[in-house]
């Protein structure tokens, strides 16, 4: 699903990441550590078409980025892809509903039964016509999640995801987030600092200045 | 609340980051001021010089005796000045005639004569200074004029020099015998009884001035007087008193446009501060973070605003004054109005002014910069430093909008305050804000009536404008304001144009136009014999011919003359462009017709008795004439008087015309016509013609100039609107960039982007568009229906010119919409989509 193949990046002559290798297969669900400042949401933004990489490649289910442009990489994002961030960024115009059925709306195929079925899925049943305004933090995360798949995508990207929860809700969402890649039969790459998030990961990488290895 | 002093420094760092910004918000306070102020200083720098002037031609004397235009009988001279509580009394006869210059173009000049013995006491200025060579006693010689600065320089003659005076359809010849120390316009003295034997029928007089006795109780004074009809004792200001109401309406109009400037001062610096704002807000986040309370912040940006109002206003009142100065040396204090022709003030700086533009600069300033400063206060520091912006989706109560379009509606019907439509144009205001203030509830009944889109970007573009309905107040105030005065002012216009087209046609009616050159402002001495109109009838090619005398009447000492036009009627008065029926005549009753202005200002309704101060000889008083009908008279804001000819003639035995309307046969040839009548003439050059349609192409010409400023006006206040809608956009671009952010990672393109910004931007401009609409149209009924007719005492039918309307909507609708496109190209931009990882 992804295959990333020597990715460098700089910032100018300061050097972020280099030599970064890294394949994930469908269903896969994978944790990268890594010390602040290593460039763990650059290479991020490398792998969704957002920033470009210096050097290397990244193919997402065939597809390679570097032949695409801005709106080609869009698309992409909006067909492959899913997102989950730290801060939920949720719409706060748009209804629970609204939001989670975004993803399958820009594809031209809205479906209120799947949206449905989803927010039951994550707890969210009966929550769909309210706005996030009116969502604890917990909740939040479980739209942007189920925003992140309700659209089938091949591969999830998660920032951070636990990072503004307290602990018992954050292994919640963590455990909703599994269970919906794996029934998605998605890949997943976590981005985290979180040991106990880590340890939910089929296999656990660290994002280093030299590349990514796996962590002891 | 006062700012702490060490946000000072905070606050100058963001006037050095973006000056530029800052210096349009400046330029705008400074642009308003200085138009305001500069029209302040030539209005009032052009009335003292002509007060000074009046009070210089006029003296200083207790009282004044002032009778009818034509004059009153001077046997009344000697009574008064016989009477024991009359210390000097000095006789004066006015005459407006015209005076070749050196180069033998037509000077108006106003001969006063006077009595030189007694004049020294009431009105130094006017005693003759004898120039060098002539004899101590000149000014008794019947043959010598004295011309004042302004006289001597437009006639360009010298002492000793041949004076030629017009007098009816000829000149009389005098001499320049030395000159009289009087500013203003130009201005002859000679003897009084060379004028009374020269220019009028003698024994006339227009005015008698009074010096009187110490402890001389007035009223008793003029019951013992008993004055003949017609002559009224006059409060020494009155002159001044009837310059002042000559302009007034005038002046006030174009205050109020200047004053138009400073409001869109305001909206520029509602804009940008808006904008600063925004780009603040995790500044100010942090700030409340660190302490700052809701209060300093909003006290921050207000303190921020009345500084740029103060610098700009200081800057506006430097550029005012120069303005001033320039227009008064160039324009002659004339401001397009020609109420003060021939005369250049100096520049009168007035302090009290300058402080009143000053603190209303400021004022608009902290006035455009409250929303903002508002905005401000509300930020709630953990939202801003997520980089979600407001989440107040709640929608401002309808009241207060609805309150003020009442309360407009109200003003409109209120009466005149001292002569001026001051309500109306409190009721503008009013109808203005308060249909600002309803935007959001216009946005929101709108866009509850459109279904919930299915597409995604349809669907976040009317999500978005729904819930930020509050927001769409600041994005689209400026156009509903500026479409709002472009709507109101192109339906009045039209309907005035309208109005003047169809008035021109009904007085008109005739093939070609004569008159006696300069009847137009000296009538008394600028006219034409009724043997000339009836040689006119006789000439090949002619087929009919219609004289018309023209004479002022002056109805009150403070207020303009009125025009009396006698000329043939018919019956029940229809070649006038009468507003309604006329009443039938009566028999034995001399019936008149009236103009509009002859109702509001001496309340001469059909019906009423209306006494005509036509200055009889033997002091036989007014006549008193039934008003038969009103007609519209688009050519004089101050009173037109129309009787039949043979009444009038037969009433004041003047069978003297001035104007000459004459129809021509088919295929008759204009230029032989005008060449017959000229020969005529003793003086060719004395009689000017005109063809109806050159009149008429004239005439629209004059109102199409007269009114350009007011298109320009509607570019710029659209373009100000414009601006306001580009910095509210801007300002949520910025403020929303995480949302953007998710956007893009959500798959959508910056083209997606770009259309789900202008979206919003487009049902908020079309919901502005609709208010502004509505909102002009109402506002044109009270310029139509109120400023106008109290303004300048005339009505016009509205005119809705709904193709244009149409096309104003739509281009303000698409401009709106290019420019929130516009707007919106930095959403999309990289910063836009990194920032959803931002650190905070």
């Amino acid at each position: 699903m992804l295959r990333i193949h020597d990715l460098g990046k700089s910032f100018g002559t300061t050097p972020v990441f280099d030599a970064v290798s890294l394949e994930l297969r469908p269903g896969e669900f994978t944790a990268l550590l890594g010390e602040s400042g290593v460039g763990k949401s650059t290479l991020l933004n490398c792998i969704a078409g957002l920033d470009r990489a210096d050097r290397g490649t990244v193919g997402i289910n065939g597809t390679e980025l570097g032949t695409l442009d801005d709106d080609g990489c869009a698309r992409l994002r909006r067909q492959q892809l899913g997102f989950v961030f730290q801060a939920f960024h949720v719409l706060p115009h748009l209804m629970v509903a609204e939001n989670v059925g975004l993803p399958l709306r820009l594809l031209g195929r809205p479906d209120e039964r799947r949206v449905a079925t989803l927010l039951a899925d994550v707890g969210l049943a009966n929550l769909g016509g309210r706005f996030p305004a009116q969502l604890s933090g917990g909740q939040l995360q479980r739209v942007a999640i189920a925003r992140a798949v309700v659209h089938s995508p091949g591969l999830i990207l998660a920032d951070e995801p636990t990072g503004n929860l307290d602990p018992d809700t954050a292994e919640r969402v963590l455990a909703v987030l599994r269970a919906q890649v794996s029934g998605a039969g998605a890949a997943c790459l976590l981005v985290t600092h979180s040991a106990a998030a880590a340890a939910r990961a089929d296999r656990v990488l660290r994002l280093t200045t030299r590349g990514i290895v796996p962590s002891p | 609340m006062k700012p702490p002093a060490w946000l000072w420094p905070l606050m100058w760092r963001e006037w050095r980051h973006h000056p530029w910004r800052h210096g349009v918000a400046l330029l705008a306070v400074a642009l308003g001021v200085a138009l305001a102020f500069s029209v302040h200083l030539i209005n009032n720098s052009a009335l003292a010089e002509f007060s000074s002037a009046v009070r210089a031609a006029n003296g200083a004397p207790d009282l004044t005796l002032r009778g009818p235009r034509a004059g009153f009988d001077d046997a009344l001279f000697e009574r008064v000045a016989s009477d024991p509580a009359v210390d000097t009394a000095s006789p004066v006869l006015e005459v407006d005639t015209h005076a070749l210059s050196d180069s033998g173009s037509r000077v108006a000049v106003r001969v006063l004569g006077i009595d030189s013995l007694r004049v020294p006491a009431v009105a130094l200025d006017l005693l003759p200074r004898p120039a060098a060579g002539e004899d101590r006693l000149v000014f008794l010689d019947p043959d010598a004029a004295f011309a004042n600065p302004a006289a001597r320089s437009q006639l360009g003659l010298a002492d000793g020099a041949a004076l030629r005076l017009q007098s009816g359809p000829g000149y009389l010849t005098t001499r320049l015998a030395g000159s009289v120390p009087v500013a203003g316009l130009p201005l002859l003295v000679m003897d009084l009884a060379a004028v009374q034997q020269r220019f009028g029928p003698a024994a006339r007089l227009t005015r008698i001035d009074l010096r009187l006795a110490p402890g001389t109780d007035t009223a008793t004074l003029l019951a013992r007087l008993a004055l003949p009809a017609g002559v009224q004792a006059v409060p020494t200001d009155a002159a001044e008193q009837r310059v002042s109401n000559l302009s007034r309406a005038y002046r006030v109009n174009l205050t109020v446009l200047a004053l138009v400037a400073l409001f869109v001062g305001a909206f520029l610096v509602f804009s940008v501060v808006s904008l600063s704002v925004a780009q603040r807000t995790p500044g100010l986040a942090l700030l409340g973070v660190l302490g700052l309370t809701a209060a300093e912040r909003r006290g921050m940006v207000l303190t921020e605003c009345a500084v740029v109002g103060a610098v700009g206003s200081v800057i506006g009142l430097a550029l005012g004054s120069a303005m001033a100065a320039a227009a008064l040396r160039f324009m002659a204090g004339d401001l397009g109005g020609g109420y003060f022709p021939g005369i250049t003030p100096a520049l009168q700086f007035s302090l009290a002014g300058a402080l009143g533009f000053g603190l209303l600069g400021t004022a608009s300033a902290v006035v455009g910069g409250w929303w903002p400063a508002r905005q401000a206060e509300r930020i709630v520091p953990a939202q801003a430093l997520k980089g979600l912006g407001s989440v107040d989706n709640s929608s401002p109560p309808a009241w207060p909008g609805l309150a003020l379009l009442a309360a407009g509606a109200a003003a409109a019907f209120a009466p005149p305050i001292a002569g001026l439509p001051l309500a109306a144009y409190a009721a503008v205001a009013a109808l203005l804000f308060g249909g600002v203030a309803l935007v959001p509830a216009v946005v929101h009944a709108l866009l509850v009536a459109v279904p919930t889109p299915q597409g995604a970007l349809p669907l976040l573009a009317v999500q978005r404008a729904r819930f930020q309905r509050r927001t769409a107040t600041a994005a689209v105030a400026g156009v509903v304001a500026s479409l709002a005065l472009s709507v109101a002012l192109t339906v009045m216009v039209a309907s005035f144009r309208v109005g003047v087209t169809d008035w021109l046609g009904s007085v008109l009616p005739a093939d070609l136009y004569a008159r006696a050159a300069g009847s137009s402002s000296a009538t008394e001495q600028a006219w034409l014999t009724p043997e000339f109109a009836q040689q006119a009838a006789a000439i090949v090619g002619v087929q009919k011919v219609q004289g018309s005398r023209n004479r002022l009447l002056q109805f009150a000492p403070d207020r303009p003359a009125v025009l009396l036009a006698a000329r043939p009627l018919l019956p029940d008065g229809s070649s006038l462009p009468l507003l309604g029926a006329a009443l039938p005549a009566q028999p034995g009753t001399m019936g008149v017709f009236v103009s509009e202005a002859m109702v509001s200002l001496y309340g001469a309704r059909p019906g009423t008795a209306l006494e005509l101060p036509l200055g009889l000889p033997g002091n036989a008083g007014p006549v008193r004439a039934l008003v038969r009908g009103v007609f519209r008279d688009y050519a004089r804001q101050f009173g037109t008087v129309t009787m039949d000819a043979a009444d009038y003639q037969q009433l004041t035995g003047d069978t003297r015309i001035n104007d000459l309307a004459l129809w021509l046969a088919p295929g008759a040839d204009m230029a032989s016509v005008q060449s017959a009548l000229r020969a005529l003439m003793p003086d060719p050059s004395l009689l000017e013609f005109a063809a109806t349609t050159e009149l008429r192409t004239l005439s629209l010409r004059i109102f199409d100039r007269s009114f350009a400023v007011t298109y320009y006006l509607q570019a710029v206040a659209i373009a100000i609107g414009l601006v306001g809608i580009a910095a509210s956009l801007s300002a949520q671009v910025l403020a929303r960039r995480k949302e953007f952010g998710l956007l893009a990672h959500l798959g959508l393109t910056r083209r997606d982007v770009v259309l789900v910004v202008a979206g919003e931007g487009a049902a908020w401009v079309a919901a502005g568009t609709l208010v502004g609409l509505a909102l002009g149209v109402a506002i044109s009924l009270v310029l139509v229906f109120v400023v106008n007719p109290q303004s300048f005492h005339w009505t016009m039918d509205l005119v809705l010119p709904w193709s244009r309307l149409a096309l104003l909507c739509a281009a303000v609708l698409v401009a709106g919409v290019a420019t929130a496109a516009f707007s919106a190209r930095s959403a999309a931009g990289r910063s836009a989509v990194l920032s959803v990882k931002e650190d905070w």
